[in-house]
């Protein structure tokens, strides 16, 4: 038995077979599989001045090729149209089974922070031994309820320590340095274009 | 005589005293009565007139900082100094691309599970550890930030905070005539007022200003604007029952709804800066309680 691990034909094939792996994930990871949230027009490049390729409706399930600018890439099997539409048009995630399942393969996947949110949430309310199921467990769940804010005394120590993590002008230039951040002249939008 | 000509004053006095001129049946005492009564009135105006528009930065600065105390008496800010730094300076950065960057600005996390954000007039920003938790970038919490600025910087909570209370003044009004008001007293009101501002919610039009002009924020300060797009878009993927989105919900429309109003207006003029900084990496990095 322990001589076959040695076999070089055998060798062979699990190589094989991790390299396969290693491209499925690769593409797994590149294509992203989504939803259409709204009805969308989809156009042939990421822009609205592209020809129109036709339009999806919200439900629709879609792969996801990847993202430019205010724009994703995406293909609908079901309506076989490949082309754009706007990032908030798509969501990421497999809803094959009815239910998103986390799919952390992009960092602006929305589903890594819904599944960290209701993992809070579960962590929260089993904490609560009142609480008999999340439905009901709206007693003692800590936030700013309406009654809190309106019966809130006011913390100026805490107002104090506030003031104290303030930053300012001299931290500027290594802060946006690190992060690669260049500010520049935008005007505001105002009326149609 | 000019008393013939009815005043506006006098029409106005009558429809909120009408008792006034059903008992009194003494011409000129009736005249005197509301000659008063539109001294006060007149007294009154000048003082609402005094107070609209023209809050200066200082208690513009004060009266902020009252409401965050409020804000933070009743949920503390997150022990944890790293963080607290971290949202300071990304706030900072953003505020320094708005007109009113002079301004003192203040960040903060609050410890709440609660989904939302607050504004304070006078550069203070207030995020829930609820909401901080949701983002996945940087660039999701200039958007954020941004968003809170933007109201700051319109003096959205102050407006709304001086309609409030010109409401409060004619229905006191109609009671009592004008109080000389003590400063201490009207301040406490003043502040009653601005915290249920964040229970009731400011009006649908400021929340969609604050929202185009945070994204033009986020993006002259580097960072991909559509970011913004994408916490509303988490946000609306929330199932709305959740007790944690109950306040945000109340006091903002819908996020759909936004989310719409806003890329309709932006109306791809961003899309050349969506290429902007995003920062997953410096995000995690500081994390929360680490």
């Amino acid at each position: 038995m322990r001589g076959n691990c040695y076999n070089g034909a055998a060798m062979k094939s699990v190589l094989y077979i991790l390299f396969g792996l290693t491209l499925l994930i690769a593409t797994v990871q590149a294509n992203q599989q989504g939803v259409i949230v709204r009805q969308s027009t989809v156009y042939a490049d990421a822009t609205s001045a592209a020809a129109s390729v036709g339009r999806v409706q919200a439900g629709v399930r879609v792969t996801i090729f990847g993202r430019k600018g205010g724009w994703s890439e995406i293909f609908s099997e079901q309506q076989g149209i490949i082309g754009w539409v706007r990032v908030y048009q798509v969501r990421e995630g497999d809803f094959t089974d009815g239910a998103a399942t986390t799919q952390q393969a992009d960092s602006r996947g929305f589903l890594a922070g819904l599944a960290s949110f209701s993992r809070r949430a579960s962590g929260f309310f089993t904490q609560d031994e009142t609480a008999t199921s999340a439905g009901t467990a709206t007693i003692g769940v800590r936030g700013l309820s309406e009654v809190e804010i309106n019966s809130a005394q006011a913390d100026f120590a805490a107002l104090q320590k506030l003031q104290s993590f303030a930053s300012n002008a001299q931290r500027m230039p290594g802060f946006s340095a690190k992060g690669e951040l260049k500010a520049v002249r935008i005007p505001h939008i105002s009326g149609p274009k | 005589m000019s008393r013939m000509l009815l005043p506006w004053w006098l029409m106005l006095t009558t429809a909120l005293f009408p008792g006034v001129s059903a008992q009194a049946f003494d011409l000129d005492g009736l005249l005197k009565q509301i000659d008063e009564t539109g001294k006060d009135l007149e007294t009154g105006l000048d003082k609402l007139d005094k107070m609209r528009g023209k809050v200066s930065a200082e208690e513009e600065i004060e009266i902020g900082g009252n409401l965050v105390s409020g804000l933070l008496g009743a949920a503390p800010l997150v022990d944890d100094p790293r963080l607290q730094r971290y949202v300071n300076d990304v706030g900072f950065w953003v505020a320094a691309q708005s007109k009113r960057r002079d301004l003192p600005w203040r960040f903060g996390v609050i410890q709440s599970n609660g989904i939302n954000a607050f504004a304070a007039p006078g550069g203070y920003v207030v995020v829930t550890l609820g909401l901080y938790q949701l983002l996945e970038n940087e660039a999701q919490l200039a958007g954020v930030l941004a968003h809170e600025i933007a109201h700051v910087v319109r003096k959205h909570h102050l407006t709304a905070l001086q309609k409030t209370m010109k409401r409060e003044f004619w229905s006191e009004l109609a009671v009592d005539v004008v109080d000389d008001g003590k400063d201490r007293e009207s301040l406490r009101r003043l502040i009653g007022s601005g915290l249920k501002l964040y229970t009731t919610g400011l009006d649908r039009s400021y929340e969609f200003d604050a929202d185009l002009r945070g994204v033009v924020l986020a993006a002259r300060a580097g960072y991909d604007p559509y970011a913004f797009l994408d916490v509303l878009t988490t946000i609306d993927s929330i199932n709305p029952g959740s007790p944690e989105l109950s306040v945000l919900l109340n006091t903002h429309p819908p996020s759909a709804e936004r989310l719409d109003q806003l890329a309709a207006k932006m109306d791809g003029r961003l899309d050349s800066y969506a290429t902007g900084a995003i920062n997953a990496n410096r995000f995690r990095q500081v994390g929360v309680g680490r």
